[in-house]
């Protein structure tokens, strides 16, 4: 597949990889009608809600047939030791969220910031270099939360250490130009083969993450940067004859993952959240990503 | 065209000759960058990424100029903010035009685009609570001159002013790097002046009560500044790129 319209050549230096060009093109074509429309910020939870269901779970519901893909991948004799280990993750993930909340956090942070930016930099560079991916995925979610951190001292108001930081002397924009200036000393002190094509395209997203409020950036990311590249590359690895028939193969598991969500949820209590619903949207997010990140890892190795 | 204003939250009055400059800098912006982007596939691969570059400045521009001249039809007041948002996303690549023509003083340029930045901010907020902002504002200078003289502005005067590396380098190169490194090179000295010269005209403690006098709009200057700093930079890179 050829593009010849010039928003196509936005991100030129992977065209080889034809997945993330045309899903960062429509993450930023959304974006910029989200801007010019004026959608506002009452929209946010319907567009986080279709993003997920649409992208960000499928992109995780095809675990179980990439894992046995990839031939450097294949750490699992076999599909019930894969499920096994899968939702042993998942548990203790959750487990871990009601008991020990503080590191239930940090175990998500530390792993989105490994499996974001492992991804990121696809077209980039290689993935080899494990430091850098952690670096570049902590400069996104750096930047994400910096720019829309009186939002998260809401959303963390269990976590009083941060949520009673007293942060008004500080307007938003001084944020802002923090995770800028972060992103440039990565940039400059790291070994990236195309420096400035990644420089541009996270200063993209920080544009959109400081116009637009937490969840809908982190939509916007988690959707068109993160969730749907991968959903096309594992469309190209899995060699399904029509995109439809590869999508309704994510189907189960992506109800199986709503299910799941909606299961905790009916027993969610004051131990997990009470009434903090985006942090209980995180908490299940999390519990996902975990067993996620160690396949997409193998994944990614040659990509 | 009442139809079409479900675009815009506000419209401009009549006579508003300020908040029409707004509305000139995002449609100029956009118009360049739509120019940039078709020009990316007509140039030489070498300098693709520069051109990619100069759209994206153009239309970061874009998307802010038009958030300003709402804010301004708003009856707002000055986008300062905005301002700086624009700035603090499009300094760093305008910087960078200068490292992907020669290949050199990325990082310095760099750290130098930082530092005035940071702590230009500094003194125009004082949130701080540190220095004043004649102080924050000569560190700010400090950082603009030595960028000023990394990419060798001294010499859009005179090719024997002196000259950091980068500068150095525009001239050594082929091609029609050297054209375009001097108009680049006039940018900074002449255009990119304004900024300090808007800075210090405009944070109280400095030279602020000069404008009440005059009756002066530094939003005019700005968006009248901006948009031939921004285009034409991207403008000088293609007269570079192009064959």
């Amino acid at each position: 597949m050829r593009f010849s319209s010039p928003f196509f050549l936005y991100f030129p230096m992977v065209s080889s990889h034809n997945g993330l060009l045309t899903s960062k093109i429509i993450g930023l074509i959304f974006s910029l009608s989200l801007i010019f429309f004026d959608v506002g910020d009452s929209y946010s939870s319907i567009i986080f809600i279709m993003i997920m269901l649409s992208i960000g779970i499928p992109h995780g519901s095809v675990d179980h047939i990439i894992a046995f893909l990839n031939p450097e991948s294949r750490r699992f004799s076999s599909k019930l030791h894969f499920f096994i280990a899968y939702i042993s993750l998942i548990i203790i993930n959750v487990i871990i969220w009601v008991f020990y909340p503080f590191i239930g956090l940090t175990i998500f942070l530390l792993i989105s910031c490994y499996h974001f930016g492992e991804t990121q930099v696809i077209g980039y560079n290689s993935t080899k270099n494990k430091f850098l991916n952690f670096v570049v995925g902590a400069n996104i979610l750096l930047s994400l939360f910096l720019n829309n951190i009186f939002e998260l001292q809401e959303i963390l108001v269990d976590f009083k250490l941060f949520s009673t930081l007293d942060l008004s002397s500080f307007e938003k924009i001084f944020f802002l130009l923090v995770s800028v200036s972060i992103l440039m000393m990565t940039i400059v002190h790291f070994d990236i083969k195309k420096k400035v094509p990644l420089y541009a395209e996270l200063t993209i997203l920080y544009l959109i993450f400081y116009h637009t409020d937490i969840l809908t950036s982190f939509s916007i990311f988690f959707g068109f940067s993160h969730s749907l590249p991968m959903l096309l590359m594992e469309y190209e690895e899995m060699k399904e004859k029509s995109f439809l028939i590869f999508y309704l193969k994510t189907l189960p598991f992506t109800l199986l993952a709503i299910a799941f969500g909606l299961v905790l949820y009916y027993f969610n209590n004051s131990i997990l959240t009470t009434d903090n619903l985006i942090l209980f949207v995180f908490i299940i997010i999390s519990s996902l990503t975990l067993p996620h990140v160690f396949i997409m890892k193998d994944f990614v190795k040659s990509k | 065209m009442n139809t079409l204003n479900f675009i815009l939250g506000a419209s401009l009055q009549p006579n508003d000759f300020t908040g029409f400059t707004f509305f000139i800098g995002s449609v100029s912006m956009l118009a360049a960058t739509v120019f940039f982007l078709v020009q990316h596939g007509q140039v030489d691969k070498k300098y693709k990424d520069s051109m990619l570059v100069a759209a994206l400045i153009t239309g970061i521009a874009a998307v802010h100029y038009y958030y300003m001249r709402d804010q301004w039809a708003e009856g707002l007041g000055s986008p300062t903010e905005l301002r700086y948002v624009d700035w603090i996303l499009t300094v760093p690549l305008m910087v960078v035009e200068f490292s992907l023509l020669t290949g050199v003083g990325m990082a310095k340029l760099f750290w130098l685009s930082v530092g005035m930045l940071v702590t230009g901010y500094f003194g125009e907020s004082g949130v701080t609570g540190m220095l004043d902002a004649q102080t924050w504002g000569a560190v700010a200078g400090l950082c603009y001159f030595w960028m000023a003289y990394e990419v060798g502005a001294l010499r859009a005067l005179s090719d024997g002013m002196p000259s950091g590396a980068v500068g150095d380098a525009l001239a050594s190169a082929k091609g029609k790097i050297p054209a375009a490194g001097k108009m680049l090179q006039w940018y900074v000295l002449v255009g990119w002046s304004i900024y300090p010269l808007g800075y210090m005209l405009g944070t109280d403690g400095w030279y602020s009560g000069m404008l009440s006098g005059l009756n002066w709009n530094m939003d005019i200057v700005y968006n009248i500044g901006d948009a031939i700093n921004k285009i034409g930079f991207g403008m000088a890179v293609w007269s570079a790129a192009r064959d």
